[in-house]
């Protein structure tokens, strides 16, 4: 045995079309729905009506249809803003699993001007300074790691964990601290609770008949439409794909690399910190841990959709509503409860990756070299 | 789950971008041919939707853990509904049930409760004390459906009640076991290991009627309580214990957390103890004596059968129930002391318990007056002496005067924030 091999080596594939990897996922959705009937069926649960519960999110027939609508929106809309921003820094190859922290800075910011100036403004302009204001917070509590990233080369992987975890404490400690100062709880409660926001503080909403809709929502799609041209008509956008394939490069062209990177962070972060803030301004109150795990699947989604817009659209969209549909179809089922529901989402977004990675990758046994042109 | 697959996908995906520069694999056409096994049968005997009961009435209830939980706070309400729902001839398979809900974010407590009520619930429960501003908004919202939320305090007059219990009796009772063993070991300290102590009514209240009813049988007793800042935390637990035997030489451990560690600590150490929640004689029998201990479903069985009587109208829910905020006690069932455990247990434990808790029935006497309880055993006839006395704080302050009534049900529910003498904070 002159040169020892690893049984299998991982090889990328020359190239995957379109069409290929589309089949590919749709075969991987059907076999972890038939793994997850084999599941449901051994919890004595009939697979098809769960399924179509969970499908259709128990809307038809259900008794307030748009309360629904409205609950999904306000899990899709947090969804898409952080995975679109988390594709940007993605982009460049800046590894920002620092959404959680993003999110909560910036809807703790976005509480502070609530209870602050909720009074004194009026329901639009309490809406838009709650939005810059978690912008702000988010953006900089961003822009803090990118900076040390660009001046100490610093990692930013672990900067950016090790500050989600700084993020949630800091907002727990608000949560549980009763205080005279504490302007965020309720004086009236004996144990410590948030306040509710005042009324100008909440998200405004369009009502349609029964069904509210909420304005994050157009704003949301709206960005998504602005990041699309960004990243694919102008300069700066350019600049993001140039430094992400290769900083020497971007260099050589004359770009000022440690700028891009600095200016695009912020923008990541600051969209997660402006998604915190309508986070609490539609729930009306803060919340000691308001995330619903956006920042964490916000990078399956955006990884799941290539880093691509539309994609992310449809991506966010279709985990929506395999989290809001699990909910709602295990409702009626004693034998399954949440962790289950989490455990099919899990068992369903594992084969749907590992599809993608089989699409793009193959193993190439030892020895199998010859057969290898 | 969600965070580990998340990181898991960065880092392989971080990797594989950096690694995979020259990787030059012939091409290989559709050597893997995406089999799609998309009619795969399952044995289809019937599609049986849940089964309509005798009744078409809903009960939806959220939870803060797993409605599959085996034990803890979730188990013993789940536990209680179902028993109740049961006695009342509903299917607790129809139970509509949103769990794991977390208690400190509103909007994922509305969805839950919008979940449940659009399932077509009847009565919705909320257990937790953090869906308080959830359960108010959503009782405004949905006019034509009960709310009912355990340990809060918010209500309205129609639609919306609270309920806890007057858990203080029962540990009143179990404090005359362990002031009883704490004589016969002849060892007056007494450890409490507690979630918190004067930081919540509940938890201070508790401590307090703990060690009224401990130094009732034993005025010398001394109750060490050792916190833990959390409802429930195994290792804390189990620590705080061991810390209140090694520092205090304490014979008896009694507590106010989820799990049976102290009490499983106490016996380790040849120590007894009083447990919380459930009989823990199970857990430990040769150290466990007595347990405070509550039966939910009296109380889910009166407000399941309120709603019922409702005949659709859930505007009378809170008049059926005689009131917005339900607080039984020893009288109603809704609490007690778990059976005395005579292996453990002192002398004519159970017979004192038995007298103080018919007295307690009666309506006669109430754990935070102005009266003091003592015993006197003679051949297993117990006698109570009533004596007038000031019910003082651990700081000199006089709470109640010699002889005077017990407290308002809002000081023990929400405002008290002392311990009573002989409680020591360690």
């Amino acid at each position: 045995m002159k040169n020892r091999q690893p049984l299998f080596h991982v090889v990328k594939r020359e190239s995957g079309s379109p069409g290929r990897q589309i089949l590919a996922y749709v075969a991987a959705v059907a076999l972890a729905l038939v793994v997850g009937a084999v599941l449901l069926a051994v919890q004595g649960v009939e697979p098809l009506t769960f399924y179509k519960q969970m499908l259709t999110m128990g809307i038809p027939g259900s008794r307030y249809p748009w309360r629904a609508v409205e609950n999904f929106i306000k899990l899709f809309v947090p969804l898409l803003i952080v995975s679109l921003a988390l594709a940007l820094a993605f982009k460049m190859r800046f590894w920002n699993i620092g959404g959680e922290g993003q999110f909560i800075m910036g809807a703790f910011w976005a509480g502070v001007a609530a209870m602050n100036l909720g009074e004194s403004l009026p329901r639009p302009a309490m809406v838009l300074v709650m939005a810059v204001a978690g912008a702000l917070g988010g953006g900089v509590y961003g822009l803090f790691v990118a900076a040390l990233k660009v001046r100490f080369g610093t990692n930013e992987t672990l900067l950016t964990l090790m500050l989600n975890y700084i993020a949630l404490y800091f907002l727990q400690f608000f949560a549980e601290t009763k205080a005279d100062w504490n302007f965020f709880l309720d004086p009236e409660s004996a144990r410590p609770k948030f306040a509710k926001f005042p009324a100008s503080a909440q998200m405004i909403t369009i009502p349609i008949g029964p069904f509210n809709l909420n304005l994050s929502l157009v704003i949301a799609l709206a960005l998504c439409a602005l990041i699309f041209a960004y990243l694919n008509y102008t300069k700066r956008g350019y600049e993001i794909a140039v430094v992400g394939d290769s900083p020497n490069t971007a260099r050589y062209a004359g770009m000022k690399v440690g700028k891009i990177v600095l200016r695009t962070i912020f923008i990541s972060a600051a969209l997660i910190g402006m998604a915190g803030a309508f986070h609490v301004s539609s729930a009306g109150v803060m919340s000691a841990s308001p995330t619903n795990d956006v920042g964490w699947t916000g990078i399956v989604v955006a990884w799941l959709a290539k880093l691509n817009t539309v994609g992310i659209l449809v991506a966010a969209v279709l985990i929506t509503v395999l989290q809001f549909g699990c909910q709602t179809a295990s409702a009626t089922y004693p034998a399954i409860d949440a962790n289950f529901a989490n455990l099919l989402q899990g068992v369903i977004l594992f084969i749907v990756l590992a599809a993608d990675f089989f699409t793009r990758f193959k193993l190439v046994r030892r020895g199998g070299k010859e057969a290898v042109k | 789950m969600k965070k580990i697959l998340a990181l898991a996908l960065a880092a392989a995906m971080s990797l594989s971008l950096a690694a995979c520069g020259g990787g030059n694999g012939g091409n290989n056409p559709g050597g893997s041919s995406a089999n799609n096994p998309g009619s795969a049968s399952q044995p289809g005997t019937d599609v049986s939707t849940p089964v309509d009961s005798k009744s078409d009435f809903k009960v939806g209830a959220v939870y803060i853990t797993s409605q599959n939980d085996t034990a803890g706070y979730t188990f013993q309400h789940h536990n209680g509904i179902t028993t109740a729902m049961k006695a009342l001839g509903l299917d607790p398979a129809d139970l509509i049930v949103v769990d794991n809900v977390p208690d400190n974010d509103d909007t994922a407590v509305a969805t839950a409760i919008d979940t449940v009520v659009n399932q077509g619930a009847d009565i919705v429960f909320g257990i937790s004390f953090g869906y308080i501003n959830a359960m108010n908004d959503k009782a405004a919202e949905y006019s034509d459906v009960i709310f009912s939320h355990g340990t809060g305090y918010m209500a309205n007059d129609t639609n919306f009640n609270n309920y806890f219990g007057r858990i203080y009796q029962a540990r009143y009772l179990a404090g005359i076991a362990a002031g009883l063993k704490a004589k016969e070991l002849g060892n007056n300290n007494i450890g409490y290991v507690a979630a918190y102590n004067t930081e919540y009514a509940e938890t201070c209240s508790g401590i307090n009627a703990f060690a009224l009813g401990a130094q009732s049988a034993n005025p010398d007793v001394k109750v060490y309580v050792n916190k833990i800042n959390t409802w429930g935390d195994e290792t804390l637990e189990r620590q705080a214990a061991q810390a209140l035997i090694d520092t205090y030489n304490c014979g008896v451990i009694s507590q106010h957390c989820d799990s049976a560690q102290p009490q499983l600590v106490a016996q380790e150490n040849g120590a007894f103890g009083c447990g919380y929640n459930s009989d823990m004689t199970e857990q430990a029998p040769n150290g466990h004596i007595t347990a405070a201990i509550w039966h939910w479903n009296v109380y889910y069985q009166t407000a399941i059968q309120a709603a019922m009587d409702c005949n659709g109208d859930a505007s009378k829910f809170v008049e059926n129930m005689g009131g917005n905020a339900y607080y039984a006690g020893l009288a109603e069932g809704f609490v007690d002391a778990s059976p005395v455990n005579e292996k453990t247990a002192a002398p004519d434990t159970k017979a004192v318990m038995d007298a103080v808790r018919e007295l307690i029935v009666s309506g006669d006497w109430d754990v935070f007056s102005g009266v003091k309880l003592s015993y006197t055993v003679t051949d297993g006839k117990v006698e109570i002496t009533k004596t007038n006395a000031d019910l003082v704080d651990n700081a000199g302050n006089v709470i109640v005067a010699a002889g005077g009534p017990s407290v308002d049900d809002g000081v023990i529910k929400g405002s008290m924030n002392y311990n009573v003498a002989g409680v020591v904070e360690g």
